[in-house]
């Protein structure tokens, strides 16, 4: 839109247009270096104090791992998607290893699918810890911020002591786990669940329980059953909202069909909500792990077909030192031609994979759909209607992603 | 020579300079805020298992770390942008610094009227009075500033300064009427033994005015016009560098300010010591005794910080209009009644 | 009735030829440009009520951009266990297919990603924009198969 002639008269900067955005109205850029936001921007437009047009402009930290994924090994992808969610890089990266597992046609060994909720389940732990610290901060708590943080390191040191990678693992391969469990890890488990357990009281009581947070969030950002089905939003957010959709139960994959927990559904479908949701599932991931540690199976943590073609020295390094190495065999693994489509429950919501591949050892299309990414859609369609104060309390009710939804 | 001398010892005691320079005024708000800062970061580290400052003077829990920062403050460059109205971006910050400090010429330090800067009977209502004179200037800055989040801020400043204010004026007033005086010393003295405190005697107004302070001074969770999740700096986006300070500066000095008035009019100011004759027993160590109840009741507002989110502009609002008004209003039918039963006769 | 048999079902009584198939964790419902937008209405009449993704994949050799939606249900768990991939072919040289945005609201960012990468023409969504990429990228089509990755080649 042109300027006005008053408006040209004013200062011009070099490089700054002007343009008209309707009467009354104000337009307020937050993001992408907005403290409030992470890297992403959403344009909003302000009567007052009251948000009348939300624009999600994300992509400020995309990184074309679909394009990027084409150029690579099968087993490359892995870090390589790993990268969208760091602290999740288990779920996140599951269902790629499952679609090529398809392809492949090869079920990996019970004990390697318990491996892999272990895993699942500690980082799922660790990335609503994560959530939950930034929605303190946006809600101006910082002891929210900081508990959250503390606590995450414990599970990213689980973590570590089961993979030996802090954040991303790269457990989980075709055909198994990278790595059997080691010595004295239940301990540190069952350790870190009675730790956890008792700092989930002190949340409910410093941040879910404190008038002023409730008064910030209940009917806050409400999201009705049937609108959060037709915005085809996922995760906690989605059961918040009332809806018992989980891909851990609607289609088991792993282990988690043998294994008794619950999905905590809640009704409202406001950003209390979505609080309260988080840390019911966290709750919930202590049980699945204390099971899992429980009820996991004896056995290699990789498939026979590549087990049998591993080098001499590696057998022995793993039944001396329970350590496995990355068999040669996956740098240039050969998958049969054809698609296969997977999903997982990631810590943010369901995940989804496409892998195509023709016979050739790198994918001819890898297409992912990352929870965060199907969750933006929220900004622009419940947001508007609320006031500026609102935007931190929703954004992070969400626990948007930025890296994870640009990909 | 010595003629030189007396002039310039007479010149710093003199009340008015003493006051509004040395104690309590500004030399003396810059050691609390400093002081304030420092527990402000090491209280919340303790609840939220962090070390907090420890890097510089481990020795002193990091207390030398404001000291840099203080210094980092004063050399960063101060930046004006082209799109700010010059004159007011650097004259408001400054007037609201001097301004929030004025305050204090009004508050008696003892009751010796030989130390007092402007020896009156209407000292409450005068102090309190001036402090109204500053907020203005941090909107005119934000108006200054030609920034979005600046503005929003400001306009949020606006709101709440109209907010407080009432609550804050009748909830003074009742102290006052229970005295039945406006002027402070009468207060003070009035409440010489512990029990006759007014904070015990009138608590109801003794909670507005608290509420009103950390209203007015962004504390937690009433920190709505400098929301930095929601608006950058509210309307002080556009500053950097010691204007920065100042800006910050001028917020902790008003909250000690308000806070200084809280401890005179509710915590019996100089309450156990009765001022002596002589300048350090009239009146160094009662304006002591205040400044340290003052910054105690400062940390407790520090505290908060760890404790509380922030509220919405709009429920704070909601809430200073319908529960703090009718609070103070409660305070002040209790200041009456006590007036009429003779409490403080 | 297996599953597979009823979405046979669903397209014949809409009158859609649809070549339904199994795939791997999937079933396949390919439809003829013509028919896509009815054999959309047709799953969504049916409970299927959002879309998880929208894939394309560029056959280059063949001259051909396949544009699969992959929908499924929330709110009937019958059908959540199921993925649909809704699938047709459009022509490279003129790649435009009508947007389901207005049938699945929840394919609007999907349908914009999609655009931008491989710019594919949705006709009819309401507010076809570059999401992700900044507009001068946008005009390379980054996930075609044209598009070459250059490397720096320090090692080549």
């Amino acid at each position: 839109m042109s300027a006005s002639p008053a408006l040209k008269d004013e200062i011009k900067l070099p490089g700054m247009d002007l343009k008209k955005i309707g009467k009354d109205l104000y337009e307020v850029f937050i993001g992408p270096q907005h403290p409030g936001s992470g890297h992403m921007r959403i344009i909003i437009r302000v009567d007052g104090d009251v948000i009348v047009e939300a624009d999600p402009d994300l992509g400020y930290v995309h990184r074309t791992m679909e394009k990027l994924a084409e150029g690579r090994e099968f087993i490359k992808v892995i870090p390589l998607m790993e990268r969208m969610a760091i602290l999740d890089a288990c779920n996140i990266t599951l269902p790629y290893v499952e679609a090529v597992e398809k392809l492949m046609d090869i079920e990996p060994p019970p004990r390697a699918k318990y491996l892999r909720v272990l895993l699942c389940e500690i980082n799922r732990i660790a990335s609503h810890l994560y959530g939950m610290g930034i929605f303190g901060v946006f809600l101006g708590h910082s002891t929210m911020y900081m508990w959250p943080f503390g606590d995450r390191e414990v599970f990213v040191e689980l973590a570590e002591k089961l993979t030996g990678a802090r954040l991303t693992h790269t457990y989980a391969v075709p055909g198994g786990v990278r790595r059997d469990i080691p010595q004295g890890f239940r301990e540190m488990a069952e350790k870190a669940a009675r730790y956890m357990e008792k700092k989930l009281e002190d949340y409910k009581r410093i941040f879910l329980d404190n008038p002023a947070i409730q008064k910030r969030l209940v009917d806050v950002g409400v999201i009705s059953k049937n609108l959060a089905a037709k915005l085809g939003i996922v995760g906690p957010n989605l059961r918040a909202s009332g809806i018992r959709y989980d891909v851990r139960i609607i289609e088991p994959y792993e282990a988690y069909d043998e294994i008794d927990f619950e999905v905590p559904i809640y009704e409202e479908g406001d950003a209390y909500a979505r609080a309260w949701i988080r840390v019911m599932e966290i709750k919930q991931s202590l049980n699945i792990i204390r099971q899992v540690l429980e009820k996991m199976p004896q056995g290699d943590p990789l498939h026979e077909k590549f087990w049998a073609k591993a080098p001499k020295l590696y057998k022995t390094v793993y039944e001396t030192t329970g350590r496995a190495k990355l068999i040669p065999l996956y740098a240039n693994l050969k998958v049969p031609a054809g698609r296969a489509i997977a999903r997982a429950e990631a810590g943010r919501g369901e995940v989804i994979y496409v892998v195509e591949s023709e016979n050739k050892t790198k994918p001819y299309r890898v297409r992912v759909v990352s929870p965060s990414f199907r969750n933006a859609i929220v900004f622009k369609y419940i947001v508007p209607g609320h006031r500026i104060a609102d935007l931190p309390a929703i954004y992070g009710s969400i626990d948007y992603f930025p890296p994870e939804a640009d990909r | 020579m010595t003629g030189i001398i007396d002039f310039i010892i007479k010149l710093i005691i003199w009340p008015p300079l003493f006051q509004l320079v040395l104690l309590p005024g500004l030399v003396t708000a810059l050691v609390v805020v400093i002081f304030i800062i420092w527990f402000e970061r090491k209280t919340a580290a303790r609840v939220q298992m962090r070390i907090g400052p420890y890097h510089i003077s481990p020795r002193l829990g990091g207390f030398l770390q404001l000291i840099a920062d203080l210094t980092r403050y004063a050399f960063q460059e101060i930046i004006v942008p082209r799109t700010v109205d010059r004159a007011v971006f650097i004259g408001a910050p400054l007037t609201a610094l001097v301004l929030s400090v004025v305050p204090v010429v009004a508050m008696p330090m003892t009751d010796i009227p030989r130390y007092f800067p402007i020896p009156m009977d209407y000292s409450l209502i005068i102090s309190m009075g001036l402090t109204t004179l500053s907020p203005i200037f941090i909107v005119a800055a934000a108006w200054a500033s030609n920034n979005k989040f600046a503005l929003i801020g400001g306009m949020r400043e606006a709101f709440v300064i109209t907010a407080y204010e009432l609550i804050f004026i009748i909830s003074g007033l009742s102290a006052g009427l229970a005295v039945l005086s406006y002027n402070i010393v009468d207060i003070v003295e009035a409440q010489a033994p512990f029990y006759k405190w007014i904070l015990f005697t009138n608590p109801i107004a003794a909670l507005a005015m608290y509420a009103s302070i950390l209203m007015s001074t962004s504390g937690f969770p009433f920190e709505i016009p400098e929301a930095e999740n929601e608006i950058v700096a509210g309307a002080f986006t556009e500053y950097s560098g010691l204007m920065y300070g100042v800006n910050m500066g001028s917020a902790y000095i008003k909250r000690f300010v308000y806070t200084l008035l809280f401890s005179l009019l509710f915590l019996g100011g100089w309450a156990p010591y009765t001022p002596q004759p002589g300048f350090i027993a009239g009146y160094l160590i009662p304006a002591v005794i205040v400044v340290v109840k003052a910054t105690i009741v400062m940390a407790t507002i520090s505290f908060l910080r760890a404790v509380y989110g922030r509220l919405r502009i709009d429920q704070a609002l909601d809430g200073a209009w319908r529960i703090f008004i009718p609070i103070a209003l409660a305070g002040l039918l209790l200041a009456l009644l006590e007036a009429y039963m003779g409490v403080y006769a | 009735m297996a599953f597979i048999d009823r979405i046979k079902e669903i397209m014949s009584s809409s009158g859609i030829e649809a070549e339904v198939s199994e795939g791997k964790g999937f079933i396949k419902v390919k439809v003829p440009l013509e028919q896509w937008e009815e054999a959309a209405k047709a799953l969504a009449s049916n409970g299927f009520d959002h879309v998880k993704t929208v894939t394309i994949v560029d056959y280059k050799a063949r001259g051909v951009f396949e544009v699969a939606y992959h929908v499924s249900s929330f709110l009937d768990t019958g059908l959540a266990k199921y993925i649909i991939e809704l699938s047709t072919e459009i022509p490279r040289d003129n790649p435009v297919v009508k947007s389901l945005v207005g049938i699945w609201p929840s394919a609007e960012f999907l349908e914009r990603e999609s655009f931008e990468f491989f710019g594919v023409v949705f006709e009819g969504h309401p507010d076809l924009r570059p999401i992700l990429l900044l507009d001068e990228v946008v005009a390379k089509h980054p996930l075609r198969k044209d598009f070459v990755v250059k490397e720096e080649g320090i090692f080549r």
